[in-house]
């Protein structure tokens, strides 16, 4: 074999390796642009998804971050015993039932005082949540010897209070009044009078508006002309606004109404607050909303034109609401505090009450149903048809079906959930014990394929090794192969209850969308779920429900993270080579 | 005509034969396929008890496949199917009555890739013993696998670890610990499929040094593509050549005075 005569001249071979021709120069140069591309394709897609995650994240973290936090008003409250506890019995469920409003009430008149008005000491309470008396009953429950005496408890505010506060208000700037200003009043509607022209550029302001409205109205009413001759008289209508707007603009000296579409004006004086509600160049009238120590007159620097430059209607606080709280926050009475809350309630109309607590308590029992049928049930079948089914066409056709139901989209669950456990069996609607039949039918073929793969992924070796020492299949496959697997069938479980834990479609199906205060306790108890609890969150007008369905997204995203962090560290944690 | 060969060389044993004190396993005209392909055909073996019996011939000549006939290791197999009749002590192991589980405790295995759990060596060793009931204690455990070790002779280097993974071991190792593995169930017949085709000189005089030790206690069957290891550890040899077994007989004789022409051009290496 290894007589082959180096003699022999080799005949030069037909085909020979070509590394220096200039096609081979071009070639090599081709392959590596090839190679640079694919590279930067890649880049640039990876960039692109960063990006956008990026983004997302921060939209997310900036909506919803605030909402973890709470402001509470930290007043002193006189515990009056003929309030909360009429009866004098001491006895928790009296204290309970108590009306703790007029407590509320007094505890806020007593940090602004003088305020008279009907309409004024309502939006003092308003201030307040509807819940803010919670925690100081909690307390007399608890110790029911504080009735009587002063306490200093949080009381919860409301959520555009709150809101407010973190910085969802309006801008606030002022500057020095210049002139020598005379108030007619201390309280109620009054005039403030100045020695000089300390308003002009106030009103200045106003009449520039007024010629943008009036130039506004004219354009339109010229497009409506030029549409046609059968709206002459809106037309006309229109015209004669725009003449009566130049009336007042081209007089600079005219005095002006104020209305909620500008910015407002205001007068700090005298210890008050005066909103002003029409104004000239010298002097405004106005209402009172903080009254005023006294009604003499103000020494030039001593009295403050302030302006909040969100226009009343533009913001869910009206001036009054902005002229207490500002008050408020002067007294160091505002308290900003983590919020608890949201992880201890459930649901309510109040934003600033409601809780993720019984969102996460049905998303828990639903997932723990989940997990229970379909963890057993989905490796057994995995092991089943992997080790276990003769290979025949019947096999064959349960595996496609497995994959196919692995694609079908999770409402059709839903409807099916819809149809057969409450509709067939009678189970009850919004319950955790459906949501989670209906999540494992949606997990069990994700499941059933990843514990499959799985236990393919075992070397045959081992097996074999089993076998060989007299392990009956059923021992080999279990004693050996399946252990082996199992750190794949878990990736691949909680991979899949962490697809189950976003899903939404297939629950709003069997009616788990209901709006539920209470937290449920049992499996058959109406619920919601976290994802849920979220959709139905971001469908409300509030401002403050917006911020806590971000919130509410952090929290399930920050679930989201842990399960599939869990995943990556069991993959990592059992990962063996062979 | 194979068949005559097989006959006349079972018929006349040769003066330095090895003192066979009787037949363990016997193989008449076993055949097995593959679906259709025809793996092993019409094989009629006699192989003796406490001895060495070689397999060799060229890759995919199907020693395997009649060594994993003699455990039903092919029927994990599905598309596998065996035909003829295969007896260890008279008994028929296709018996359908007969439990293929208690046979292959009887018949144990060592493969060509050392394949040890991947649990500590002391479990590898443990878990026949274990399922069989062999041991009633843990102190008998213990024992059975000592003893198994020892025999293997990996005690010296594993005892202070036999704690540790199995598969940290090195391949040499792992192959004696996969020896162990097997003898620990105390069968009667050790089948061994190239054992030695993983490891080093070393490792490979070590399990031939422990091979010609068993010998006394187990029927031993390898299959092995070094001539020189046939040569060296085996009392019978046969030959396999595209599914037929060409020859058998006393390795000596095989190595020096092979009857068939086939044997001798793949002896002194002219195919194969
Ligand atoms: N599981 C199988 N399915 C189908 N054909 C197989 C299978 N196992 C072996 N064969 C075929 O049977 C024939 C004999 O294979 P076998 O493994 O017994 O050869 P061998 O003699 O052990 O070879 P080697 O020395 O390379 O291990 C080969 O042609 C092989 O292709
Ligand atoms: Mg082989």
């Amino acid at each position: 074999m290894t007589d082959i005569s180096m003699d022999i001249a080799r005949p030069e071979p037909k085909f020979r390796l070509d590394l220096t021709s200039d096609a081979a120069r071009a070639r090599i140069r081709s392959r590596y642009r090839a190679e640079t591309r694919f590279k930067a394709y890649g880049i640039a897609a990876l960039t692109v998804t960063a990006l956008f995650l990026a983004v997302l994240m921060f939209d997310i973290l900036r909506n919803g971050l605030p909402a973890f936090w709470q402001h509470s008003l930290l007043l002193d409250v006189p515990v009056a015993a003929d309030i909360v506890d009429p009866a004098g019995k001491r006895e928790a469920g009296a204290i309970k039932g108590a009306d703790y409003f007029p407590l509320m009430r007094n505890a806020l008149n007593a940090a602004i005082p003088g305020i008279e008005s009907r309409s004024a000491s309502k939006q003092l309470t308003r201030v307040l949540s509807v819940g803010a008396p919670d925690r100081l009953r909690d307390m007399l429950v608890a110790d029911p010897s504080l009735i009587g005496k002063t306490i200093k408890v949080p009381l919860l505010l409301s959520d555009d209070a709150d809101l407010y506060y973190k910085g969802a208000g309006t801008g606030i700037d002022d500057r020095a009044g210049r002139g020598t200003a005379t108030p007619s009043g201390r309280t109620g509607e009054i005039t403030v009078l100045t020695s000089s022209n300390d308003f002009a550029e106030e009103l200045q302001n106003i009449k520039l508006r007024l010629k943008s409205v009036a130039d506004t109205i004219s354009r339109d009413a010229g497009r409506i002309e030029r549409s046609g001759p059968d709206q002459a008289q809106r037309v006309a209508s229109m015209r004669a606004e725009v003449a009566n707007l130049a009336n007042r603009y081209q007089q600079p000296g005219n005095a002006e109404a104020l209305d909620s579409k500008v910015p407002s004006v205001l007068v700090a004086i005298n210890g008050g607050l005066v909103k002003a509600t029409r104004l000239d160049a010298s002097g405004i009238t106005g209402d009172v909303l903080l009254p005023l120590k006294s009604a003499e007159e103000a020494k030039p620097g001593t009295w403050k034109v302030v302006h909040y430059s969100t226009p009343e209607s533009d913001r869910k606080v009206t001036d009054q609401e902005v002229a207490f709280l500002e008050r408020l926050r002067e007294a160091g009475a505002v308290d900003r505090h983590f919020n608890w809350r949201f992880f201890t309630t459930g649901d309510s109309r109040e934003p600033e009450l409601a809780g993720i607590r019984g969102a996460l308590t049905g998303t828990a029992l639903t997932l723990l149903v989940t997990l229970l049928l379909c963890l057993p049930i989905g490796v057994m079948a995995a092991v089943y048809l992997e080790e276990f089914a003769p290979k025949n066409r019947w096999t064959d056709v349960v595996e496609v079906n497995i994959n196919n139901l692995a694609a079908v989209p999770s409402i059709v669950f839903g409807l099916l959930g819809l149809a057969v456990f409450l509709n067939f069996f009678g189970l009850p609607r919004s319950a955790p014990l459906v949501g989670g039949l209906v999540l494992a039918l949606l997990v069990l073929p994700t499941i059933i394929i990843a514990a499959r793969a799985a236990l393919k992924a075992v070397p045959p070796s081992i097996k074999e090794a089993a076998l060989g020492v007299g392990a009956s299949h059923q021992q080999a496959v279990f004693h050996h192969v399946l252990p082996l697997a199992m750190p794949g069938i878990m990736t691949g479980t909680i991979i899949g209850m962490a697809h189950a834990l976003g899903e939404t479609a297939p629950l709003l199906m069997i009616g788990m969308v209901a709006f539920i205060v209470d937290v449920p306790t049992a499996f058959t108890d109406a619920a919601t779920v976290l994802p849920v609890q979220i959709y139905l969150w971001s469908d409300l007008p509030e401002p403050a429900f917006q911020s806590k369905t971000a919130a509410a997204i952090v929290v399930l995203l920050a679930f989201l993270f842990l399960m599939n962090g869990a995943a990556i560290w069991l993959r990592k944690k059992f990962e063996r080579r062979w | 005509m194979d068949m005559s060969t097989v006959e006349h060389a079972m018929l006349t044993p040769s003066a330095t034969s090895a003192p066979a004190s009787g037949t363990k396993v016997t193989a008449r005209a076993c055949n097995v396929y593959y679906g259709e392909k025809h793996a092993l055909k019409d094989v009629s073996v006699d192989i003796p008890e406490r001895s060495i019996t070689a397999f060799i011939g060229p890759s995919g000549c199907g020693k395997s496949t009649f060594l994993r006939c003699i455990n039903r290791m092919n029927d994990t197999i599905a598309s596998c199917r065996v035909t003829g009749k295969i007896e260890i002590d008279g008994q028929d192991i296709y018996d359908p009555a007969l439990d293929v589980v208690q046979l292959r405790a009887r018949v144990g295995m060592v493969f060509q890739k050392p394949n040890p759990f991947p649990k500590s060596i002391y479990e590898n060793v443990a878990y026949g013993p274990r399922i069989h009931g062999i041991a009633k204690s843990k102190s008998d455990l213990d024992e059975v696998v000592i003893s198994s070790l020892e025999k293997a002779g990996l005690l010296k280097e594993v005892k202070d670890r036999l704690n540790d993974s199995g598969t940290g071991l090195s391949g040499g190792q792992q192959q004696r610990l996969c020896i162990a593995r097997a003898i620990a169930v105390s069968p009667e017949v050790i089948l061994m499929d190239e054992p030695c085709s993983a490891l080093d000189p070393i490792a490979t005089a070590k399990v031939e040094e422990l091979m010609d030790e068993l010998k006394a206690n187990y029927t031993i069957i390898i299959v092995t593509h070094s001539m020189q290891q046939a040569a060296r550890v085996s009392q019978r040899t046969a030959f396999f050549h595209l599914g037929n077994l060409v020859e058998v007989g006393d390795t000596r004789q095989i190595f020096t005075n092979p009857k068939e022409q086939r044997t001798q051009d793949y002896i002194t290496g002219r195919f194969g």
